[in-house]
């Protein structure tokens, strides 16, 4: 498992958003990856690979949600500090914020106690007026965490420790949580209104948390250096 | 009720049984839960996802047969609960969901099983308790005590799971009951409803214990 760069589909089309809109319109291409009913059942996860252009590998994987619960975890951790979350906002966020620290720490020891090496945390933008408001948190949350589903969905049939798919539906089922709480917080009804959430190919998570990880700050898979034509130098 | 028995055998509700056996049945799978490491990795113990013996043994058809039965009994419970008179509004609407979501996930299964060539199983004649309807907060009482049995369910057996496409479905029903939990937290008004980091697997005897009452063999 020499190669352990993830292949980044063109991520200058999403980097430095200039508008908030770009964000949201972001996330909302991720969600476009939809699966429903027994559509789940025909085979998408056996067309996807996660982890990295060599097909990856438990650790890989690992390592992509890691990244994922650190960009979850510092988005609500500025949110907490933003002041302008009232209850019950404040105490659904402070929960979210303490399972995705906890999420975080629990992947780096799955890591860790595998051999592995955990991924730094990468240097994350928000949008412009992200934590202005209440109303602009909840309306990113709400675009954030369907998009940690799915990748834990998408990821999940490409897992071949049985402690690792564990862990990953585990913590998969929490985010699914989440998405609930937010959707309360921002009104809709009935809050629980999915069936069969959507598992997202590695590209779709790629594209819609591209604008997050901002220019300069590249997925790191907690390989030694990029392979080549797998896209990092390219941008930078 | 009218959607129960239009897709379901007759829903028996034993006089005899006692709500006191119920939620003993309910607390060993809490127990169960429990010992198996709730309060996640920091504790040192068994951690929430523990993988769990016994799902192999049952293999995939034998897994998705007992969650078609699962599936069953929450969308039969869930439209006596809409059917109750209990719920209105936003709640009567989220618990009319969550019935549609089980009786989807059902058809879904039995697809799948049928498409494998498999046998789908009869609907069981489900047993409730005589108070489940008394009133919305015993109703939402029980269901907060079904769904971390078919969450636990779910998650215990995935690793078991050999066929990838059925772990796809598998690990997608899981999350709709994770969301589910939350729901029903939301309805019982606790705050905040996402109140776990980690969400508990079960092995295999406590969740077949924990249907048992309700009238669910393997």
């Amino acid at each position: 498992m020499e190669k352990h760069t993830i292949n980044l589909p063109s991520v200058e089309e999403f980097a430095r958003p200039r508008t908030r809109s770009n964000f949201l319109k972001a996330l909302a291409a991720a969600a476009v990856g939809t699966v429903a009913g027994t559509a789940l059942l025909s085979g998408r996860a056996e067309a996807q690979t996660y982890g990295g252009a060599s097909g990856g590998g438990d650790i890989d994987i690992a390592n992509f949600a890691l990244t994922l619960e650190y960009l979850e975890a510092e988005f609500y951790g500025i949110a907490l500090d933003s002041g302008v979350l009232a209850e019950p906002a404040l105490s659904y966020i402070a929960a979210t914020y303490d399972h995705e620290n906890q999420h975080v720490n629990a992947l780096i020891e799955l890591i860790t106690g595998a051999g592995g090496t955990p991924v730094a945390k990468p240097e994350f933008t928000f949008p412009e007026g992200a934590f202005s408001s209440q109303a602009s948190i909840l309306e990113l949350a709400g675009t954030f965490e369907p998009v940690g589903v799915g990748a834990y969905l998408g990821a999940a049939p490409m897992i071949s420790d049985p402690a690792v798919l564990a862990a990953a539906g585990s913590i998969a089922g929490v985010e699914g949580e989440h998405v609930v709480a937010i959707n309360n917080l921002n009104g809709v009804v009935p809050p629980a209104n999915t069936a069969f959430p959507a598992a997202l190919t590695q590209d779709e998570v790629l594209a819609a948390v591209a604008p997050f990880l901002g220019m300069g700050s590249m997925m790191e898979t907690g390989g030694s250096k990029p392979a080549p034509g797998v896209g990092s130098e390219k941008a930078y | 009720m009218d959607g129960a028995e239009s897709r379901i055998s007759p829903v028996g509700f034993d006089r005899e049984y006692s709500r006191r056996n119920f939620l003993k049945t309910a607390a060993m799978a809490g127990a169960a839960a429990a010992a198996a490491g709730a309060g996640g990795l920091a504790l040192g113990a068994r951690p929430a996802w523990a993988v769990h013996e016994g799902y192999q043994a049952v293999g995939d058809v034998g897994i998705f047969q007992l969650a078609y039965k699962l599936e069953l009994l929450e969308g039969t419970f869930y439209d006596i609960g809409a059917a109750s008179g209990l719920f209105a509004g936003n709640d009567l609407a989220q618990i009319a969901a969550i019935r549609d979501h089980e009786f989807a996930h059902a058809d879904a299964i039995a697809s799948t099983l049928s498409a494998a060539g498999a046998e789908v199983p009869a609907t069981p004649e489900f047993i409730f308790p005589d108070d489940a309807t008394a009133d919305a907060a015993t109703f939402l009482g029980y269901a907060a005590t079904f769904e971390p049995v078919g969450i636990g369910a779910y998650q215990g057996a995935a690793p078991a799971l050999v066929d990838k496409n059925l772990l796809a479905a598998a690990i997608s029903i899981h999350n709709a009951e994770c969301q589910h939990r939350c729901a029903i937290n939301i309805l019982q008004g606790v705050v905040p409803p996402n109140n776990i980091a980690f969400e508990e697997a079960l092995p295999l005897d406590a969740v077949l214990a924990a249907v048992a009452p309700f009238g669910v063999t393997a």
